[in-house]
């Protein structure tokens, strides 16, 4: 015991001790979020996760921004005019920006952040979206650039806001070092990227936009257990979590240190049937296992009613959803009768593949499934596995007797053909694309790519009517639901909001 | 003697090249795609091709196992997929906790255990001796996960008492160590009270008896001392279930240790961090076993586990 | 003549019943008989489980998810409406098959691998305990995992994981009790006697060497269910809709605060097993001990 006989040295160690010991304490305020998943890349060009794009938000910028009411603001580009043709677009850049690293942002750095997409070499993740409509990008002096489309594409304002469309230095893109080290303009740089554990986002001194709205430091941790996040939320150590896990909602409601924000999403959840594997070929089938699926059950038992059932394969936020649309009722002798018709009197057998995430939704399906005659075979794969399976082609999906797959598609607010291509395009079929169900019908591909090139708004919502009616009734997906956008506060965080889609906006939040 | 240890040291790195085999032959055969996980689900075939080259995934089996055992000798694990950075930088940074939590669940395994035992064997057949076993199954019998999770609930979020996540301070350390403490500590007591009561009716005991020893100083100096081979065996010996505890208290506790990272690794299909990470384990494991053999050895000459 | 007092008495041995032999045998072994209890209840569950527990343990009822206990579900519903209480009762059969069949596969691979190594010359056992000493460095999960995850996620790969990765347990085992019991006298007569090595193999070595296996696997069998629950934490264990204690305790643990039974039944079904076996097991080691 002779330890505790200096006094001093006791007092001294105990204060330490007891400073360390007091969560979350340091000099600068910081703003705790914790999410689902870790960040895939610090590049935002080179991956597509929401998560990980919310996490890059406050580090990097693009021409064009989203305010909180979702309309588009002037961000590096202060003002922007298209040709009549409406495939020259001429950008006018603000001045004096630089990237954290000190390169100058001029339009030099907009055409080499563009040309690293368009070129077929380089093979990055997010590279996908521009090259089908984006032709070139050229500078027309030091403050202006022009891109030139191949064909006319309403969402291109709005894509110019995310992932590949967001400025990267050159200078650490061409030194191979953008993946792990965030260089962009915004108001926060990367102050620490822990591997496995944190990021740490600081304030840019530097920022063209003066002194940022939101904390000191912005820190990033992530974790895959939904109990955890809540209790994280409970104790404090996180001041915004997302995504919110459902399940606890009456619980943070009735908690007046905590607040919850419900907000209409754009994830459409959907299980995809595999189009070219008996008996999914047929469109009877698959109309029966619309009208077998009790989608307001699922809704309530899974999302503990947080969703709306999905009546289109559009999300209600989407531009040129159609609400008029007549949903699949939950009918199952009405799916019995089809299926009958089609030949299968006493049902079938067949697969699906979730991710652990989704697993459940696969449960509450096989037994609906099972009242119609249904025998539905749920395998659950991690997510390494799961993807592998589910981009097989045709051959592949067969082999393994692969009848459908259960995930999601969000296109935030950029509009219907970032919903329509990927998914329900012929020529997006797996591997190429996100199409997993192989789904070819002429008249969908014809409506979708005249959508794409139609500015009018109102005719091109009514192409897009008639696009969402020929999917319902073709039925290559059972449409399930979209899933509302939650996620909850410290009830003292003001300024978080969220892209519909999931990707939450911490970048001006502050503690009160 | 000396011929004894000299033959366990030679077994040694015949182990370890046949433990790194299996390594890499099972990560090879992980189904999965690194490169499709990495570039992400809305990226082209194209996209997802230039990172399997990007990754050195295209080159044959051989050519990949040759260049892994080749850097393994060199100090080179390769590169982690995900973070880009040298995974000998990445398991160097996080061994430390994973060692630290070790030794603080072995320190009060036997801090808890050991006594625990002893009780157990002193009063055999009485009340101690019952509940001491039956708390013993009973830690042995817990999923270490709930156990986990009912501890953060308790003692972070009702009581406020303890650190939920992380390893911040001091009394981070306290509910994953205790947590991965509880079946070393159930498997402690247990041996020692089985070695104790085999000790204690051995002769010379009883000779210590006669001779008119105080009971307390029996048991102190004769008893602890020849049950003290049992624990070398549980800490040399199931070190490797020690670490496979980790793993799952770890990836609750956002724990920055290696078995959460090498949870995260399988996720991700990051090849070269399971490789590393498995391996740096596994080569911790035997070399316990080696040391526990060897103590054991030097202890007490009669028992060989060989 | 008097008569001569002996100690020889013309008094009848008192009769012993049955009951009161069974009764003595109890007392005198009461860890076998409580551990065996323990498992028989969970075995009479297992095979009587209709009759236990009337309800489906897959019927979901959405509208009914989540209850507390009541008359209706005695251990209350889970998340998708299906009654706790059938299940867990149901899942007492996977239970008993993993413990079956991992244990099992252990032992047939594990047993004769010994028992081989400690008869062959010492080229074979270096060899066969190199194996095993690479086996037997992988800490369980990390091998199970890797496992699971080449194999893919089911039941049966889960059980095949557990079974490998207790491979070595049993060839050490069975391999030191070899060694000690191929210097015991009439194992050297019968080989003198020319009698054929798997003739040794089996009748001699193996017949006095099942029981330390047999108390082996009943600690082994613990480790199964829980490895199984730990591994369904990982996301690598039954699929669903399958009653799997583990994988109940598993999914029940993302409503922690919310609703506790999800977990708690699953889980006291757990630990009643392993505790069931782990009595048992050292009853059995007791008996088997000469010395006590």
């Amino acid at each position: 015991m002779t330890i505790f006989a200096n006094n001093r040295i006791w007092l001294l160690s105990s204060a330490i001790a007891a400073a360390l010991a007091v969560p979350g304490v340091s000099l600068a305020a910081t703003l705790n979020v914790m999410q689902s998943e870790a960040p895939r890349s610090m590049d935002p060009g080179d991956q597509t996760a929401t998560y990980t794009a919310a996490l890059l938000d406050p580090m990097y910028e693009g021409l064009i921004k989203r305010d909180p009411d979702l309309s588009l603001k002037p961000a590096l580009a202060t003002e922007w005019s298209s040709d009549p043709s409406g495939l020259v677009w001429t950008f006018k850049l603000r001045q004096g920006v630089k990237f954290q690293d000190g390169t100058p942002f001029d339009a030099d750095a907009v055409v080499k952040n563009f040309n690293r997409h368009l070129d077929t070499k380089r093979g990055l993740a997010a590279s996908g979206r521009l090259r089908t409509f984006l032709d070139s990008v050229t500078a027309v002096d030091a403050g202006t650039v022009q891109f030139k489309l191949k064909t006319k594409y309403p969402a291109f304002l709005a894509l110019l806001t995310t992932g590949p469309c967001l400025m990267v230095s050159p200078t650490a893109d061409a030194a191979g070092t953008i993946g792990s080290k965030a260089v962009g303009t915004g108001p926060y740089k990367l102050g620490e990227y822990k591997s496995g554990e944190y990021v740490l986002e600081v304030k840019n001194p530097d920022w063209w936009g003066g002194a940022a709205k939101g904390e000191d430091q912005i820190k990033w941790t992530w974790t895959a257990e939904t109990s955890v996040m809540n209790m994280a939320l409970q104790t404090g150590d996180a001041d915004v979590i997302n995504p919110f896990p459902s399940a606890f909602a009456q619980q943070v409601k009735a908690n007046s240190e905590m607040k919850l924000s419900t907000t209409d999403g754009s994830a459409v959840f959907w299980v995809s049937l595999n189009t070219k594997l008996k008996p999914l070929d047929d469109v009877r089938v698959r109309q029966a296992l619309n009208y077998a699926t009790d989608r307001a059950g699922i809704v309530k038992a899974f999302m503990q009613g947080f969703a709306t059932p999905a009546n289109s394969p559009l999300a209600p936020v989407t531009p040129g959803y159609d609400k008029s649309l007549a949903p699949y009722s939950y009918d199952i002798d009405k799916a019995k009768q089809l299926l009958k018709e089609a030949g299968y009197p006493d049902g079938f057998t067949m697969s699906t593949i979730v991710q652990e995430q989704e697993a459940r939704i696969g449960e509450l399906l096989q037994a609906m499934w099972a009242k119609a005659g249904i025998k539905l075979d749920v395998r659950k794969m991690e997510s390494g596995v799961w993807s592998k399976a589910a981009f097989l082609d045709p051959a592949g999906k067969e082999k393994d007797g692969i009848g459908s797959a259960i995930a999601s598609w969000s296109s935030g607010v950029n509009g219907a053909d970032l919903q329509f291509r990927p998914l329900y395009y012929s020529k997006s079929a797996s591997p190429a694309g996100a199409n997993l169900g192989f789904f070819s019908d002429p008249k969908l591909d014809e409506l979708v790519d005249k959508a794409a090139s139609t500015l009018d708004e109102t005719a091109r919502n009514a192409i897009y009517a008639d696009a969402q009616k020929e999917v319902n009734d073709q039925a290559p997906h059972v449409l399930l639901f979209t899933k509302q956008d939650l996620f909850a506060t410290r009830a003292n965080v003001a300024g978080v909001w969220v892209i519909p889609g999931g990707q939450v906006v911490v970048k001006d939040a502050k503690k009160q | 003697m000396k011929a004894y240890i000299v033959k366990k040291m030679l077994a040694l790195p015949l182990i370890l090249v046949g433990v790194s085999l299996l390594v890499f032959v099972a990560i090879r055969a992980l189904p999965g795609d690194p490169a499709r996980l990495m570039a992400g689900p809305e990226a082209t075939q194209e996209a997802v091709d230039n990172m399997t080259r990007r990754l050195g995934l295209d080159r044959s089996l051989p050519a990949q196992y040759a260049s892994f055992a080749v850097g393994a000798l060199t100090g080179d694990l390769g590169t982690s997929i995900k973070s880009k950075l040298p995974v000998v930088s990445e398991i160097r940074e996080r061994l430390p906790f994973t060692i630290g939590l070790a030794i603080t669940a072995y320190l009060i395994a036997i801090a808890i255990g050991v006594p625990a035992g002893m009780i157990a064997a002193i009063y055999r057949h009485g009340w101690p001796d019952q509940a001491v076993m039956i708390l013993a199954i009973m830690g042995a019998s817990i999923a270490n996960f709930w156990l986990a999770l009912m501890a953060m609930n308790t003692f972070s979020v009702q009581l406020g008492w303890l650190p939920l996540l992380g390893a911040t301070s001091w009394k981070s350390f306290i509910m994953p160590s205790v947590t991965l403490a509880v079946l070393p500590t159930a498997v402690i007591a247990r041996m020692t009270r089985s070695s104790m009561i085999e000790v204690m009716s051995q002769d010379y005991i009883r000779t210590a008896y006669a001779k008119g020893l105080a009971p307390g100083q029996i048991y102190w100096n004769h008893a602890l001392r020849n049950a003290l081979i049992p624990i070398i065996t549980i800490v040399g010996l199931n070190f490797g279930s020690l670490i496979g505890g980790a793993v799952v208290t770890e990836s609750v506790f956002n724990w920055p240790g290696l078995g959460r990272f090498l949870v995260d690794a399988v996720r991700y299909r990051d090849y070269p961090v399971i490789q590393g990470v498995t391996l740096v384990a596994v080569t911790g494991v035997v070399l316990m076993n080696f040391l526990a053999e060897l103590l054991i050895a030097v202890v007490n000459p009669r028992i060989r586990l060989d | 003549m008097a008569t001569a007092r002996t100690d020889h008495t013309e008094t009848q041995p008192r009769r012993r019943s049955a009951t009161g032999q069974t009764l003595r045998w109890i007392g005198a072994h009461r860890s076998i008989a409580l551990g065996g209890a323990l498992i028989s209840v969970i075995v009479l569950a297992a095979l009587f489980a209709p009759l236990v527990a009337p309800a489906d343990p897959y019927a979901q009822d959405l509208i009914a998810t989540m209850e507390p206990p009541s008359w209706a579900h005695p251990f209350g519903t889970d998340d998708n409406g299906r009654d706790i209480f059938a299940r867990v009762v149901y899942g007492a059969r996977i239970s008993l098959l993993e413990v079956l069949l991992s244990v099992g596969l252990a032992m047939v691979v594990g047993v004769p691998l010994g028992i081989l190594a400690g008869m062959s010359g010492r080229y074979v056992d270096q060899a066969i305990m190199w194996a095993m000493d690479i086996l037997f460095a992988f800490p369980g999960i990390v091998l199970s995992i890797l496992i699971v995850s080449v194999l893919g996620t089911s039941l049966a790969n889960l059980m095949i994981a557990i079974a490998i990765f207790s491979v070595p347990v049993y060839s050490r085992l069975s391999r030191n009790l070899t060694l000690g019991l191929k210097s015991m006298d009439y194992v050297e007569a019968a080989v003198s006697l020319g009698i054929s090595t798997r003739r040794i193999m089996t009748h001699y070595i193996l017949r006095n060497a099942i029981a330390p296996i047999i108390v082996q696997s009943t600690l082994t069998a613990g480790t199964v269910i829980l490895s199984a629950a730990s591994l369904s934490f990982l996301g690598l264990g039954a699929q669903p809709p399958l009653p799997e204690w583990g994988a109940m305790m598993s999914d029940g643990r993302n409503y922690l605060g919310l609703n506790i039974w999800m977990s708690l039944f699953p889980g006291l079904a757990i630990m009643i097993t392993v505790l069931g076996f782990n009595i048992l097991g050292d009853g059995l080691r007791d008996l088997l001990d000469p010395r006590k």
